[in-house]
């Protein structure tokens, strides 16, 4: 028997690439690998064409509000069929300026930007970024979620279920108390760090759907030894569990 | 001089002697502070004593050298030169390298001044300060927590520089940025640049910034890059393409781990151990040629300048050689690993990674340097620490390169000093510089108790 293989498309990396986005492909890539199966990552640059019924895992990245400007252009030509990817039960990380793309809108002080539409979400930008680390409890994990969150964008999801419950920081829109969105195989979050390297419990459950999608429903993952991984994922945690530290660093913050 | 002033010099100064006194750290910004809550013109009654030029330095990677070694050059024709001290780049800071280098009546004595400017402070400080020249090193990824976007950065420096529009402009013209706002600032502007592909592979990372036009959003085309976005460049839509800049480098050889190359006639044989100094010493200059001074006896000043400036340090600890470096970006890091490549020795190396306030609260930016290449480092042991100790070892962990994390950075140089391969590398991001040089140094002197040796003996 073959090894079992996946096959990740990583969207426009030379527009989004702000913030380790290349940490979540890398991790993706190595725990397939350390699993003794394989992973192929193929970046699709501005204007390539994009074959969506040969991805396994799509990957939308972040890039600051010019660059996004410009991938709007694109996206006009891929929306049909990345919609029909999502609704297919294709899996979908989408990162900060990602996860604002999929919804119908993102309006900045300047002008509205198109978005894809496959979210019924909407954006909007406000002087004031939110940025900070940020730890989520998500019903979909045992572990926290941890992160760093850097957004000038306020995001509206309307009736759909959020990624997390804040547990410390800023999430959707500051106020709201929810970060991000989860729609059928598709998480989109504002949380960088990268994301998925601190959070493999994220990370496995994105590789499982997109096993299970190609090569059936019995398809799971063996455990890797993740001590590290839960070590850094403590350290914020921990952190932001002492109300003390959480004082300290808002007097810091005004100061 | 406005009585105003006056006072605001004298409570500063007294605020600096009191900090001093009860050894509350270096006294770097408060009485800056104190000076301007007392006379909010105080920046500008301060730099309209300056009798010769005034220039500032800004940009993510090189300020302070680029800074010291107009300052040395300036100061090696005799000249009397106001420096601000590194760190004190933001606007109290830059307050206080002023009004604390008075005399007692509260004057100047002052032939130039040359400032180091944090990009986001920029905006404050320049139109108080006017000066005849600002130099720019080059935008790039830095810190972008604090300054969220790349393009947030380039706004701040171009509102900056457009607020004083009598300032010429120093340019790095490999840069796509630097050279698109000296462009739309409607500044004057000199440009310096290196034509010639030096440095490796290594030092090319995957990072690039803003590889589209500023002109018309179409891909640009690179003939090749230096590292980062910093390479030669054209847009095949516009025609927009980097110019020929008025002041280079070329010629540029690399023996016994040091660089040489010919700059506007002259042959220098730089002590510089990395490319990028290549272009710290370009740009300061291209800024002495343009203020008209500091240039003439520029070989013989660069060829015996330390680059060191405490952030690439050498000490000998038990019998090891301990080399500190400072890597506090993306790009920055990357040239440190292309550093630690060209070492072919055994070695040992202690990355330490903190996430305050002044590093960057958001460590993402680790996963933006190719690390891949320490796996051919002939390193025996690497060793993370700091608060991110568990990210740093996350990323290399991705790569398949082991490593240990160690909670204090101390017991770890002793560690390897005195079981390693003597051949030790420190890496640090900005604030564990100014301790981990202080303990090297404290090392160095062999201050240390025994107490202390158990404890590593045991780490």
């Amino acid at each position: 028997m073959t090894a079992k293989k996946l096959t990740i498309g990583h969207l426009y990396p030379d527009l989004l690439n702000l913030y380790g986005d290349r940490g979540n492909i890398q991790c993706f890539r190595k725990r397939l690998e350390w699993r003794g199966m394989e992973a192929e990552v193929i970046p699709f640059l501005s204007g390539d064409e994009i074959d969506f019924s040969k991805l396994d895992i799509v990957l939308l990245g972040g890039g600051s509000d010019r660059e996004q400007e410009l991938v709007c252009g694109f996206l006009k030509d891929i929306r049909e069929d990345f919609k029909t990817y999502v609704e297919d039960n294709g899996v979908v990380l989408a990162v900060c300026g990602g996860y604002q793309l999929l919804g119908k809108y993102y309006k900045t002080d300047k002008k509205t930007i198109e978005g894809l539409s496959i979210l019924d979400i909407t954006t909007e930008w406000q002087p004031e970024r939110l940025i900070r680390n940020i730890v989520l409890n998500s019903p979909l994990f045992e572990r926290p979620v941890v992160g760093f969150e850097n957004h000038g964008g306020r995001t509206y999801i309307g009736d759909h279920t959020p990624f997390g419950k804040v547990f410390y920081g800023l999430g959707n829109t500051g106020k709201s108390g929810y970060e991000g969105v989860v729609y059928k195989n598709v998480i989109a979050t504002y949380l960088h760090g990268p994301l998925l390297p601190k959070n493999p419990q994220v990370c496995d459950y994105l590789l499982e759907k997109a096993l299970q999608r190609k090569y059936g429903p019995d398809t799971v993952l063996e455990p890797l030894a993740d001590e590290l991984e839960h070590k850094a994922n403590s350290y914020i945690v921990n952190r932001y569990s002492d109300k003390k530290y959480i004082l300290k660093e808002t007097i810091k913050r005004y100061t | 001089m406005r009585l105003r002033s006056r006072l605001a010099v004298t409570c500063a100064k007294a605020t600096s002697s009191l900090i001093k006194k009860m050894n509350r750290g270096s006294g770097v910004t408060l009485p800056g502070l104190v000076a301007r809550l007392i006379d909010p013109g105080i920046l500008k009654e301060m730099s309209s004593q300056v009798r010769g030029k005034t220039i500032v330095t800004m940009g993510t990677n090189g300020k302070t050298t680029t800074n010291a070694i107009l300052c040395r050059a300036l100061e090696s024709e005799g000249k009397k030169v106001i420096i601000n001290r590194t760190g004190a780049n933001m606007l109290n800071g830059i307050i206080s390298a002023f009004v604390l280098n008075t005399d007692k009546k509260g004057r100047l004595d002052a032939d130039y001044a040359c400032i180091e400017v944090d990009e986001i402070a920029s905006v404050g400080v320049l139109p108080k300060l006017e000066p005849d020249c600002a130099l720019l090193t080059n935008i790039s990824r830095d810190q972008l927590d604090r300054f969220g976007e790349v393009d947030i950065t380039y706004e701040k420096l171009l509102t900056a520089v457009k607020s004083v529009p009598k300032t010429t402009l120093i340019i790095n013209c490999d840069d796509i940025l630097s050279y698109s706002l000296a462009e739309n600032s409607g500044n004057p502007y000199v440009t310096y640049g290196i034509s010639e592909q030096i440095f490796d592979d290594i030092s090319r990372s995957e990072i690039r910034e803003s590889i589209f036009c500023r002109k018309c959003g179409k891909k640009l085309e690179y003939d090749f890059f230096h590292y980062g976005q910093l390479g030669i460049y054209h847009c095949p839509n516009c025609g927009w393409k980097r110019p020929d800049p008025d002041y280079t480098a070329e010629n540029i050889e690399f023996h016994d781990e040091v660089y040489s190359f010919d700059m506007d006639g002259a042959h220098i044989d730089s002590t510089a151990r990395t490319p990028y100094n290549i272009y710290n010493t370009l740009s300061a200059y291209t800024a002495l040629k343009t203020m008209g001074a500091g240039y003439a006896g520029f070989k013989e000043m660069i060829e015996a300048f330390d680059y060191g400036n405490n952030r690439e340090s050498i000490f000998t600890v038990e019998g090891a050689r301990v080399q500190l470096h400072l890597a506090k970006n993306p790009i920055g890091f990357q040239q440190k690993v292309s550093l630690v490549l060209k070492d072919p020795k055994p070695k040992d190396i202690i990355i330490q990674i903190n996430d305050t306030y002044q590093d960057g609260e958001d460590v993402s930016w680790l996963w933006d340097v190719d690390f891949q290449y320490l796996a051919d480092s002939n390193a025996q042991k690497i060793i993370t620490t700091g608060t991110r100790r568990y990210d740093m070892g996350l990323r290399l962990k991705y790569e398949d390169i082991s490593c240990a994390a160690a909670p204090d950075i101390k017991k770890a140089i002793l560690e390897c000093a005195q079981k390693g391969t003597k051949n030790l590398y420190v890496i640090v991001n900005y604030s564990g510089l100014y301790r981990t040089n202080h303990l090297l140094t404290e090392l160095e002197k062999g201050i240390d108790t025994e107490e202390e040796r158990e404890g590593g003996a045991k780490a």
